[in-house]
C-alpha cells in the first residue's frame, strides 16, 4: 500500500518554533534528559529520606 | 458541607459543563464533532490529553496509596515520557497523513477490514468495560462520606456529562477540559498548602518527609530485579512504556485529543507538555498521601477511614475494643515519633537507631490494630469493603479544610470524573460512527449532516450505557488497579497491531488478525495462570502479537498472501 504524502509530512522537518530548540529532535532530547533528571532527583529523594 | 459548598461545586461543575455546551451548540461539522477545532493550541491539546487521563481515581485512589503503601507507585509513570516521545515521532504524524478519524481506520488502510474491526472492537471493549467505572469511583466514595444516594450521584454525574459531550462533541470535551485541570490543579495545590499548615508545629515539611521516610513512605525508586514485586524501575520503565505507548498511541480516547488541533507542531507540543509534567505531578499527588500519613500520626482519626462501613457494623463489642486500642496505639506511636525527631537533633547516632527502631514497632504495632480492624469487618460480613485507602483524602478533606475549599476540593474529584469520561465518550461514540456503522453503510459517509447526527446518538448511547453499568454492576475494590489490570489486558495486543503496521511492512492483514487474537488468548490465559506484575502483559501481548505474526506471515498459504498483496 503506497501512503499518500499529506500537508503535514513536510511539517515533520519544519523547527519547532520554541525558544532555543531548533529540531524536533534538540527537543525529544531535552524531554529525555528531563525524564533521567526526575529519575534521579527520585532516587536521591529516596536515599535522603528513606 | 454548607451553603458555601455547594455553591462552589455547583458552580464550578454546572458552569463549566454549560459554557462547554453553549459555545459549541452550533457544531455541524463532522471534522470538528469529532476532531475538535482546528485552531486547537498545543496548551489546549496538552491540558486535554492531561485531563483524559487524570480521572477522578487519580485524585481519590492515589493519595490512599501514598499513605497506604507509599509513594513508590511513581514508578508506574516512568515509561510515559518515553512512549510520548515514539508517538510524537511515528503515532502522530501518520495519523494526521492519512487524515482519519480514529487510530482503527489506519488499521484498516493499511491492513484490511478485519484488522480494522478487531483494533475497534478491543478498544470498544476494553473502554466500554471501563466506562462504568469512571463514574462509580468517585460515586461510590463521595456518596458514601456525605451520605448522598449513590444512583443519585451516578445519573446527576451521568446525565451532565452526557449533554455537553453529546452537544459539542471533541470540541466540547477540549474546551471544558481546558478549565476542568485548572480548577483541579488549583483545588490539589489548595489541598497541599493547608496540609503542609495543618502539620504539627515546628515539623514542617522537611520534618514531615523525615519521618514518612523513616517509615518506609517516601520510596520513589526501588531498582529490584524480583519479578513478583508490582512496583519497581523496571516494570515502571518497560511495562509502562508498553502500556503508555498502548494507551497515548492507539487509544481512541487519548488519540482523539492530538490528532486535531491547528498543526502537527500543536499535537507535539501538547505531548510533549504531558511528558514533561507528568511524573512531577504524580509525585505530588502520591506525596501528598505520605504527608497525610504523618498528618495523622498526629492527629485523631478512624481505624477505619471507611467509617460508613465501619458504622455498620459497629454494634459488635469487638470494634469499640479495636477503636480503643487503636487509640491507644496512636499516643504510643505519637511520643515514640516525638522521641525520634529529639534523637535526630541530638546528633546522637546510637539514640537515633534506638527511638527510630522503637518509632518503627510503634507504627507496626498500630498497623497491625487496622489489619485487625480489617479482619473484624470481614468476618462479621464477608461482603464488606475491607480497604479504606480511598477514602482517606476525602476525610481529610472534609474534616481539615475550610468551607468553600471543602465545595472545591469535592467540585475537583467530579470535574476529574467528568473530564476522563467525556473523553471516553466521545472517542467510543466516533469509533463506533467511524470504524462500525459507516464501515456497514459506506453509502451514508458522504451525508456530512447525518454522520454528525448519528455520532451524537452513538456518544449518548454509550453513555447510558456506562450509566447503567455503574448503577447496576459491582466493582473491584481498588478501582485504579481494577482499570490498570484491564488495560495491561487489552492494550499489549492493540500496541501490537499498530507496531506491527508501522514496522513489520511485510506483514499482512490475515497473519496480523490471527497473531492478534491468538496473542489476546495467550495474555488471558497467564493472567488466570501465573503470579506477576500486571505490566509484564503490556510486554507480553504486544511481543506475541509481533511475534506470531512474523510466524504466521511466513506459514500462511500463498493464495492468502497474494490476496493481500492485491488488496494492497
Amino acid at each position: 500500500m503506497t501512503l499518500a504524502p499529506g500537508p503535514d509530512e513536510r511539517a515533520d522537518s519544519d523547527p519547532p518554533e520554541v525558544p532555543g530548540f531548533r529540531t524536533w529532535r534538540g527537543l525529544y532530547l531535552f524531554v529525555f534528559g528531563w525524564f533521567v533528571l526526575v529519575v534521579v532527583l527520585l532516587t536521591a529523594f529516596t536515599a535522603i529520606f528513606s | 458541607m454548607n451553603v458555601a459548598d455547594w455553591i462552589v461545586l455547583l458552580g464550578t461543575l454546572v458552569g463549566i459543563a454549560a459554557y462547554g455546551a453553549w459555545r459549541t451548540r452550533h457544531i455541524r461539522s463532522l471534522n470538528t464533532y469529532l476532531r475538535g477545532s482546528a485552531s486547537t493550541g498545543w496548551g489546549t491539546i496538552g491540558l486535554s490529553v492531561m485531563a483524559t487521563q487524570a480521572s477522578a481515581i487519580t485524585f481519590l485512589s492515589i493519595p490512599g496509596q501514598g499513605f497506604e503503601s507509599g509513594i513508590g507507585f511513581v514508578q508506574n509513570y516512568f515509561g510515559l515520557p518515553l512512549a510520548l516521545i515514539i508517538v510524537c515521532v511515528v503515532f502522530l504524524p501518520m495519523y494526521r497523513r492519512l487524515n482519519v478519524y480514529t487510530a482503527y481506520e489506519f488499521l484498516g488502510q493499511r491492513f484490511d477490514d478485519k484488522t480494522r474491526l478487531l483494533g475497534a472492537g478491543l478498544f470498544l471493549l476494553q473502554r466500554g468495560l471501563a466506562a462504568g467505572v469512571t463514574i462509580y469511583a468517585p460515586a461510590i466514595i463521595i456518596s458514601t462520606v456525605l451520605g448522598w444516594r449513590l444512583d443519585l450521584v451516578i445519573v446527576c454525574t451521568g446525565l451532565l456529562v452526557i449533554i455537553y459531550t453529546v452537544t459539542g462533541g471533541s470540541e466540547a470535551v477540549a474546551l471544558t477540559h481546558k478549565w476542568q485541570m485548572t480548577m483541579i490543579s488549583a483545588g490539589m495545590v489548595t489541598a497541599l498548602v493547608v496540609l503542609l499548615h495543618r502539620l504539627p508545629d515546628g515539623l514542617g515539611f522537611t520534618g514531615a518527609a523525615h519521618v514518612a521516610g523513616a517509615l518506609g513512605k517516601l520510596q520513589a525508586v526501588d531498582f529490584s530485579l524480583d519479578p513478583s514485586r508490582r512496583y519497581t524501575v523496571w516494570t515502571g520503565v518497560f511495562g509502562g512504556l508498553f502500556l503508555s505507548l498502548s494507551y497515548f498511541g492507539t487509544d481512541q480516547s487519548q488519540v482523539q485529543r492530538y490528532i486535531g488541533g491547528a498543526s502537527l507542531r500543536e499535537g507535539r507540543l501538547g505531548l510533549m507538555f504531558n511528558a514533561v509534567l507528568k511524573i512531577p505531578m504524580q509525585f505530588v499527588i502520591l506525596l501528598i498521601g505520605a504527608l497525610l500519613f504523618v498528618f495523622y500520626q498526629f492527629a485523631p482519626h478512624p481505624v477505619f477511614f471507611n467509617q460508613a462501613e465501619w458504622r455498620r457494623h459497629a454494634a459488635d463489642g469487638r470494634f469499640a475494643a479495636l477503636e480503643a486500642r487503636h487509640a491507644d496505639a496512636l499516643a504510643q506511636s505519637q511520643s515514640a515519633i516525638r522521641a525520634w525527631l529529639a534523637a535526630r537533633a541530638s546528633d546522637d547516632a546510637t539514640r537515633e537507631a534506638s527511638a527510630r527502631a522503637a518509632m518503627v514497632a510503634a507504627n507496626d504495632r498500630t498497623d497491625a490494630i487496622r489489619a485487625d480492624a480489617r479482619a473484624a469487618l470481614a468476618s462479621a460480613d464477608p461482603r464488606a469493603k475491607t480497604k479504606d485507602s480511598d477514602y482517606v483524602f476525602i476525610t481529610f478533606i472534609l474534616s481539615e479544610l475550610p468551607h468553600g475549599t471543602i465545595g472545591l476540593l469535592v467540585a475537583v474529584m467530579f470535574a476529574a470524573a467528568l473530564s476522563s469520561k467525556a473523553a471516553e465518550l466521545a472517542a467510543l461514540g466516533t469509533t463506533t460512527t467511524i470504524d462500525l456503522w459507516r464501515h456497514f453503510r459506506p453509502l451514508a459517509a458522504a451525508d456530512e449532516g447525518r454522520n454528525v447526527r448519528v455520532a451524537r446518538r452513538f456518544t449518548a448511547m454509550w453513555g447510558v450505557v456506562a450509566v447503567a453499568f455503574a448503577l447496576f454492576a459491582g466493582f473491584a475494590e481498588n478501582l485504579i488497579e481494577a482499570i490498570n489490570i484491564l488495560g495491561s489486558i487489552f492494550y499489549g495486543v492493540l500496541l501490537g497491531l499498530f507496531l506491527v503496521a508501522f514496522f513489520l511492512r511485510r506483514v499482512g492483514g490475515s497473519a496480523v488478525f490471527f497473531a492478534a487474537v491468538a496473542a489476546e488468548a495467550l495474555v488471558i490465559v497467564m493472567y488466570f495462570s501465573l503470579n506477576i506484575g500486571y505490566l509484564w502483559y503490556n510486554i507480553i501481548g504486544c511481543a506475541a502479537c509481533v511475534a506470531f505474526s512474523l510466524v504466521l506471515q511466513a506459514v500462511l498459504p500463498p493464495r492468502v498472501r497474494a490476496d493481500e498483496v492485491r488488496a494492497r
